[in-house]
C-alpha cells in the first residue's frame, strides 16, 4: 500500500517532465512549479493524495484491525492469552497510527526524492512570495507530512470503531472511507456552514499554513484539537464497543 | 446486563466532556474588567488619538452581501478584478503587520494560496500565489509623509472628534454600547443608526481598543438582516514591532513581475471599508450628480464613467451578478444597490431599487 502511495509522486513527476509546461493556476495546485523546482513534487502529491488516496490507505489499515482479525477467526485467540481487550484495541489502534504517520511521509520524500532527481532545486518560493532554502524546504515538507499524519489520525480512529461493529473486515473498510468521503462533501456544502468546524476532514487541506512566512500554526492547534477530540470520542466508543462484545470467531 | 451497560459508560462520558468543553469553549468570554463609561464623543477622540501603532494580527472578514459566492478554488484563469471581487463575497482571513506609517504588509490567506501586498517605504509590491504574478509601484518621494502626519497638525484630535460628530449627527444616532471582546481586548462599541427608514443600512458598530483607540473592527448590519452584512475584525492582536523581515520583499525566482507606473500618487487602501456605502465620492473626473442626503443619497453616474465596464470580464460578469428590471439591470447587494440604465447611467445608492428607479427617472 506504501508502494502504490509513493507511485503518486513518481506519476506526477514523470507527467511534468515528459510534458509541455504547465501555465500557472491549472490543475492541482503548485503543479506548475514544480518544472522550477524539484521539490514541489512532494507538496504536489500530497495535495493529490489528501482527499482520496490517503483516506483510502488508512480506511483499509483502520478497518482492517478488529474485523479482520474476526474474519481471520483469529480474534478469539488473540483473547485467550492475558493481554485483554483494551490493551489489544490499544495496540492495534498504535499500528494504524504508526502507518499514518508513515504515509504521508513516504509521498513527501519520494516526491521530493523523484523531484530532485528529475528537475533542479533550488531556493523555495512559498505561498507569501519569500523564498527559503532547500534545506528549510525539506523541513516544510516534513512539517506537512506531521500536519496530514495528525489529520488522519481522527479518521483512524472512527476506522477503528467501525472495525469493531463487524466481522467482515472489507465492510469497515469500505464504511470508513465513505465516511470520509461523506466528510468532505458536507464540508463543499456552503448551506452546512454550522457543521464545518466540526468536521474531522475540516483542516485536512489547509496544510498550506505550513507553507506561509511566517508560518500559520492556527490550523495546526485547531487541527490537531478536533483530531484529539475524534480520537477520545472514537476511542472510547470503541472501547465501549469492543468490551462488552461477544467475540464469537 | 448492567454491569455490560455500566461498561459503555466512558463511551458515553467522554463524547459529553467534548461537547460541554466545545460548547464553553465557544460561548463568548464575558468582559475582565469593564472599561471606564466614555460618551460618544469621548471614543471618537480616542480613535483620532490613536498613531499607527506597530501591531501584528489576524484579521477575519465575512460578508453576507447576498453577492454570487464565487467559486474558491477555480482552476480557471483569475484575473485581477475577479481576484479582488472575490473579496466581496465569502469569509475570508489575513494577516496585517505594521510598523509606523511607512512599513505595512497584510496577506489574504486562501486555501493552498495567497495575497500580499508590503509597503517598505515607497516601494509597494502585490503579489499573488495562484498565478505567481508580482506587482511593484514605486511611490513618490514623500507620499508616505502626506497621510500620516498631515492629519495630525492640522487639528487636535477633541477637535476632530467634534467636527467629524457634527458631521455625521443630523442624520445619524451615534451611542456607545456595551463593551466587546475583540481579540481578547475590552472594546468599546460605538454604534452608528441612521435615522433615515429609506437606506439599506441597519446600523455600524465599530470596535474601538479601550486601551490604544485602535479600531478592532467594523460590522455593517443591512436592514431586517440579523447576521452583519459586512463584518471585519481582529481575532488576534499583538501590539509590538513585527520581524523587520517581514516588509522586506523581492519577487521570487520565476515570477512575472509588472511594474505599475504611478500617475495619481496611490491612495493608502486602509482598513476603512466602512465608506463603501459612498462608492461615489472617490470619482474626481466626472462627477457624479447626488440627490438626496445623508444616508439616503443617491448618486447619479453619466454614461462612460463607470469604472468595471472598462474591463474585460466585467461584462459577462455583469451579466451573472444583475438581475433586469424596468430600465436597466440591477446588482443588488445588502448595503448598495447599483442600477446600470439602458442608456449607460449607473445610479447608485444604499437605498431600495424604487428610489434608485425614481432617481434615474428626475432626468
Amino acid at each position: 500500500m506504501l508502494c502504490a502511495l509513493a507511485a503518486i509522486p513518481v506519476l506526477i513527476a514523470v507527467a511534468v517532465r515528459v510534458s509541455s509546461a504547465v501555465p500557472p493556476g491549472r490543475g492541482p495546485a503548485f503543479l506548475d512549479r514544480i518544472a522550477q523546482n524539484g521539490l514541489f513534487v512532494g507538496v504536489t502529491a500530497m495535495v493529490v493524495s489528501v482527499p482520496l488516496f490517503l483516506p483510502l490507505t488508512v480506511g483499509v489499515v483502520a478497518g482492517d484491525t478488529i474485523a479482520g482479525e474476526a474474519g481471520q477467526g483469529t480474534l478469539r485467540y488473540l483473547l485467550v492469552g492475558p493481554a485483554g481487550r483494551i490493551r489489544l484495541l490499544i495496540v492495534k489502534y498504535a499500528g494504524t497510527a504508526v502507518f499514518v504517520v508513515v504515509a504521508p511521509l513516504v509521498v513527501a520524500l519520494t516526491g521530493a526524492g523523484i523531484g530532485a532527481a528529475l528537475f533542479p532545486v533550488g531556493p523555495v518560493t512559498l505561498l507569501s512570495g519569500d523564498t527559503i532554502d532547500p534545506g528549510e524546504a525539506v523541513v516544510r515538507l516534513l512539517l506537512i507530512a506531521a500536519y496530514l499524519a495528525v489529520s488522519l489520525l481522527g479518521l483512524s480512529a472512527i476506522g477503528l470503531f467501525v472495525s469493531t461493529l463487524t466481522d467482515v473486515p472489507v465492510g469497515a473498510m469500505a464504511a470508513t472511507v465513505v465516511l470520509s468521503v461523506v466528510a468532505q462533501v458536507l464540508d463543499a456544502l456552503p448551506q452546512l456552514e454550522w457543521l464545518h468546524p466540526w468536521l474531522f476532514s475540516h483542516y485536512w487541506l489547509d496544510f498550506g499554513d505550513l507553507l506561509r512566512q511566517p508560518v500559520s500554526w492556527d490550523s495546526f492547534v485547531g487541527n490537531a484539537l478536533l483530531q484529539g477530540g475524534y480520537i477520545a470520542a472514537f476511542g472510547a466508543l470503541a472501547y465501549g464497543r469492543f468490551i462488552t462484545k461477544d467475540v464469537l470467531s | 446486563m448492567t454491569r455490560k451497560w455500566l461498561r459503555w459508560l466512558p463511551a458515553v462520558a467522554v463524547p459529553a466532556v467534548i461537547a460541554a468543553g466545545a460548547l464553553a469553549g465557544s460561548l463568548p468570554a464575558s468582559a475582565g474588567d469593564p472599561l471606564p463609561p466614555k460618551t460618544p464623543e469621548q471614543v471618537l477622540q480616542l480613535i483620532a488619538q490613536h498613531r499607527e501603532p506597530a501591531l501584528s494580527g489576524t484579521l477575519e472578514q465575512s460578508s453576507e452581501l447576498g453577492l454570487p459566492e464565487l467559486p474558491k478554488t477555480s482552476a480557471g484563469s483569475d484575473s485581477s478584478s475577479t481576484a479582488w471581487l472575490e473579496l466581496l463575497t465569502g469569509p475570508h482571513t489575513a494577516r496585517v503587520y505594521r510598523d509606523g506609517p511607512d512599513n505595512a504588509r497584510i496577506q489574504v490567506m486562501d486555501r493552498l494560496a495567497e495575497r500580499n501586498a508590503v509597503r517598505h517605504g515607497n516601494e509597494v509590491w502585490f503579489y499573488n500565489s495562484k498565478d505567481n504574478t508580482a506587482s511593484h509601484v514605486q511611490l513618490p518621494a514623500g507620499a508616505a509623509d502626506h497621510h500620516g502626519d498631515g492629519r495630525d497638525a492640522t487639528a487636535t484630535p477633541d477637535q476632530l472628534a467634534a467636527v467629524l460628530l457634527a458631521k455625521i449627527e443630523p442624520g445619524t444616532d451615534v451611542t456607545v454600547g456595551a463593551d466587546v471582546q475583540v481579540a481578547g481586548r475590552a472594546a468599546y462599541n460605538l454604534v452608528l443608526t441612521p435615522k433615515s427608514d429609506a437606506t439599506l443600512v441597519g446600523s455600524i458598530a465599530v470596535a474601538v481598543d479601550g486601551q490604544t483607540g485602535l479600531p478592532l473592527g467594523v460590522e455593517i448590519k443591512a436592514r431586517g438582516q440579523s447576521d452583519p452584512a459586512f463584518r471585519v475584525t481582529y481575532t488576534s492582536l499583538t501590539l509590538g514591532a513585527p520581524d523587520a523581515a517581514v516588509f522586506t520583499f523581492s519577487p521570487p525566482p520565476g515570477a512575472t513581475v509588472k511594474e505599475i507606473p504611478v500617475t495619481v500618487p496611490e491612495r493608502k487602501h486602509g482598513k476603512d471599508s466602512g465608506n463603501a456605502t459612498a462608492p461615489a465620492a472617490k470619482d474626481s473626473t466626472r462627477k457624479p450628480a447626488v440627490t438626496g442626503s445623508g444616508w439616503d443619497s443617491v448618486a447619479v453616474f453619466p454614461a462612460g464613467t463607470a469604472g468595471p465596464a472598462s474591463d474585460a470580464t466585467a461584462p459577462a460578469l455583469l451579466g451573472q451578478a444583475t438581475v433586469p428590471v424596468q430600465g436597466g439591470r440591477l446588482l443588488s447587494t445588502a448595503l448598495v444597490n447599483v442600477l446600470v440604465l439602458d442608456d449607460g447611467r449607473v445610479v447608485a445608492g444604499s437605498v431600495p431599487v424604487e428610489r434608485l428607479q425614481a432617481a434615474a427617472a428626475q432626468k
